[in-house]
């Protein structure tokens, strides 16, 4: 992240707060380093809504976050409780998981290249991602790629469904009706399609 | 920030202005720059644009061309994937609109 | 530090500034509510920009494609894994990943569009045209290719098919023009200076200049 302060007064422009003391600071810093290895956001924000109301409500925005970053680390296992009461740490930190993105799992197809597709009409999450042209329509497998993340219709969370994806031909005089030997190749989920009997 | 008098007698790689307004370009810097510090996937913001796009062919509000629609798509939908990430609340975001929209906040940064 | 933001409405000679308009506010809002969060800066704001404004361009593909044409070895390093070819190049630049890179064949012409939104394979073209962005061609691009191909001035005899790619996943595609006649012993910058942005869309082909031809 740019432009971390740790340490020392802060030169900003009108309007845009300081930070009131170094420390807020190092929060900002501390928790754009650990988000995304540790956490997600979602957890950081649900582990600023677990704290007591009470106590919420007396602190500033720098110690609610520092309050859920402490919450996190001690429930990742990455520092004891102790640890955090003494400020010495009693042994190495833990490895974190791996990011998403290094959890992608090695492509395996169900097509190859020149099998004969047909697109799905009815898909349990919705096709989000198959154009409207292409509903319903067969065609033949030109590439082979991925795995890409299945893109979800629900708003909340990306599934994390790997699926390979295939670049399909589509010839135009089947979808439009002309006559001519132009065709469109459509990026399609491996879930959208289904083999020609 | 170079507005559009100066914009257009520097030589333009593209051929053409990469933004119309300001505006625009912080569009789409936020957006970039939240996607690069790990706030969301780009394809899960790229659902949602998808998803006004498409709605606004259904409304057939798309027809004007060269489409002055697209930044205020690509802007909402990057203000619902804010909302949607808890970063943003809607009521803090519509009190700040309107202190603009009013006049009681400067405009430069 | 102070940062100077030019803005639409000259405010020196304004008594009466116009109020933002809506979408004008919101961008204001937001951008003023993340940076209060502290969760962005507006100098990472202006970084990204800049780079899209100036350093992020189609001389990035057009560089790529001269290699192609005049390297054989770096044209099968390009097709086969697109995103280490193009960074061979460019080592600073942002990486491009999920690039697909479609060549095209005396038989076969290639066009780009993303029919769903506006996808383009920013880090070897930029940030795309308006016009890649328009209904019109998001629709038309697939359901009449040689027509538009015509409206852009390229008109492809009967011979030759049309391969539209429609980028509806994570793919990004950018094409692979085929060298001109009359451009032999050409250096590197030279071959770059004829492939365009539109050619690498695949709206266009790669011109060598009248003059040069004689």
């Amino acid at each position: 992240m740019g432009g971390m302060h740790g340490f020392g007064p802060v030169q900003t422009e009108p309007d845009e707060p300081v930070f009131q003391a170094a420390w807020e600071g190092r929060v900002l810093a501390l928790q754009a380093r650990t988000r995304g290895r540790w956490y997600h956001l979602d957890e950081f924000r649900n582990a600023i809504e677990r704290m007591p109301a009470a106590r919420y409500l007396d602190a500033s925005y720098y110690e609610r976050w520092l309050t859920a970053l402490e919450t996190l680390m001690v429930e990742k296992g990455v520092i004891t409780r102790d640890e955090l009461a003494t400020g010495h740490a009693t042994a190495p930190a833990p490895q974190p998981p791996p990011r998403p993105a290094d959890d992608r799992p090695p492509l395996r197809p169900r097509f190859r290249i020149g099998d004969r597709v047909v697109t799905r009409n009815a898909h349990p999450r919705g096709h989000t991602r198959m154009p409207r042209y292409v509903r319903g329509r067969h065609g033949a497998v030109r590439t082979v790629n991925g795995p890409f993340l299945l893109p979800d219709t629900n708003a909340h969370s990306r599934s994390r469904d790997w699926e390979p994806v295939y670049a399909v031909e589509f010839w135009v005089r089947e979808l439009w009706g002309l006559d001519s030997d132009d065709c469109v190749c459509v990026d399609l989920w491996e879930s959208y399609l289904e083999a020609e009997t | 920030m170079i507005d559009r008098e100066v914009a257009g007698s520097l030589p333009r790689k593209n051929g053409e202005l990469v933004f119309e307004s300001p505006w625009e370009s912080r569009a789409f810097g936020m957006a970039v720059v939240m996607n690069e510090k790990g706030a969301y996937q780009w394809e899960e913001f790229r659902d949602r644009l998808i998803e006004r796009v498409g709605r606004r062919a259904q409304e057939g509000t798309s027809s004007s061309e060269p489409p002055t629609h697209y930044y205020e798509d690509w802007l909402s939908a990057f203000e619902s994937l804010l909302v949607a990430r808890g970063m943003i609340e809607p009521e803090e975001l519509a009190a700040r609109v309107k202190e603009y929209q009013e006049l009681r906040r400067d405009p430069v940064f | 530090m102070t940062e100077q933001r030019s803005h639409q409405h000259d405010r020196d000679h304004d008594h009466h500034p116009e109020p933002p308009s809506e979408v004008e506010a919101r961008a204001l809002a937001l951008e003023s509510l993340l940076r209060e969060k502290g969760l962005i800066s507006g100098e990472e704001i202006d970084r990204i920009v800049s780079a899209y404004e100036h350093d992020i361009g189609p001389m990035i593909g057009a560089a790529v494609v001269a290699r192609a044409w005049v390297d054989p070895e770096y044209r099968q390093r390009l097709l086969a894994e697109p995103a280490a070819a193009v960074a061979e190049l460019n080592p600073g630049a942002p990486n491009a990943t999920n690039l697909a890179v479609v060549p095209d064949t005396p038989e076969v012409h290639n066009l780009v569009v993303c029919t769903l939104c506006s996808c383009y394979p920013w880090a070897v073209l930029g940030l795309p045209p308006s016009w890649y962005k328009s209904a019109a061609y998001r629709s038309r691009a697939v359901s009449e290719p040689r027509e538009v191909l015509k409206e852009f001035g390229l008109a492809l005899p009967e011979s030759v098919r049309v391969n539209v790619w429609d980028s509806s996943s994570d793919l990004r595609y950018m094409i692979l023009p085929e060298r001109p006649a009359g451009t032999e012993g050409w250096s590197e910058p030279e071959l770059a200076a004829i492939v365009t942005r539109d050619c690498m869309i695949g709206v266009a082909l790669p011109q060598v200049p009248a003059a040069v031809r004689s």
